[in-house]
């Protein structure tokens, strides 16, 4: 089961994945969600500043800023990941991954924090509209 | 209070998992987008076909509901195609960005502020966008057999042959 970078196979991980999946709907009637939460997040600074105006908005009475199983999901989704890295040894604390160091120099801390920064803005516009 | 257990448990599981399969990554991530390693392609289809048969199985049973989400042209072919550029820029997707900085690589933090921001763009944006874009070639809750009329089990199989061939090339090709 061991990979060369000390991971599983992603099949048997991704199978086991599945399998979490389906016991998740089963157990609790959940399906596997993350981008619903991020809105739920910014409903909830938003409320922060401007409760009457959040409670307006079309998109939050859809989406209601609160914490809910998804949002819980996510979290787990930090923690589990931290448990399994610092286990096995795999913890690596990073500002610039090896891919983007390659191109652009270990040094580009604050370039690479723009672009992730911007992707992150237009990677979740997107996926909202996509209802994905 | 119980489902809120319930998905802290649950994230903490597929964490951990994606963790292992070596998905959460940078690297992982965009090898995929520059067709040069396949590892989340391999999770993501070995998912959805463990998914797909015992999700399919429990529901001919009886024993739990679909959630089958509403097919717009537009928003979604619009949405993908905006969603794919901003991933390719970040690297990371939203579920895995908070695994990401879990395994230390925190450079997918900027990205997950990007994100709440980019969610409240949204939110500001949509009542603009419902009036526009979501009536464009709304199909309903569909699905592939349904269109097609054939029951879900003719369809699963052909989706694992083809998963299957589709690995055995990637394994082959080294990729």
């Amino acid at each position: 089961m061991k990979h060369q970078d000390g991971g599983w196979s992603p099949y048997v991980a991704g199978g086991l994945s599945g399998l979490v999946g389906v016991f998740s709907v089963w157990f609790a009637g959940q399906y596997f969600g993350a981008s619903t939460s991020f809105v739920r997040t910014a409903g909830l600074i938003e409320q922060l500043f401007g409760p009457e105006r959040v409670a307006r908005m079309d998109y939050f009475i859809n989406v209601v800023p609160r914490i809910d199983w998804q949002w819980m999901f996510v979290v787990g989704i930090f923690l589990g990941s931290m448990i399994s890295a610092l286990t096995s040894g795999s913890f690596k604390l990073q500002a610039v991954p090896d891919m983007w160091a390659a191109r652009f120099g270990a040094q580009s801390t604050g370039r690479r924090a723009m672009v992730a920064f911007a992707g992150g803005v237009v990677a979740m516009f997107g996926a909202r509209m996509a209802d994905g | 209070m119980k489902m809120l257990i319930y998905g802290l448990i649950t994230g903490l599981l597929f964490g951990f998992l994606l963790q292992k399969g070596r998905v959460l990554r940078y690297d992982k991530q965009l090898g995929a987008l520059r067709l040069l390693d396949m590892t989340i392609v391999k999770f993501m289809l070995s998912s959805v076909i463990v998914g797909m048969v015992g999700i399919y199985l429990l529901h001919d049973l009886g024993m739990v509901k679909l959630s089958i989400k509403a097919t717009i042209l537009g928003p979604v072919i619009i949405g993908a195609l905006i969603f794919g550029f901003g991933w390719g820029l970040l690297g990371y997707c939203p579920g895995t960005s908070m695994g990401a900085v879990g395994e230390g690589r925190w450079d997918a933090v900027w990205g997950i502020i990007g994100m709440i921001v980019g969610a409240a763009l949204f939110a500001e944006a949509y009542p603009a966008l419902k009036a526009t874009v979501y009536n464009w070639g709304d199909l309903g809750r569909i699905t592939v057999p349904g269109v097609l009329g054939v029951n879900h089990w003719f369809i699963i199989p052909l989706f694992i042959v083809g998963a299957v061939l589709l690995f055995r090339w990637f394994e082959k090709k080294g990729l």
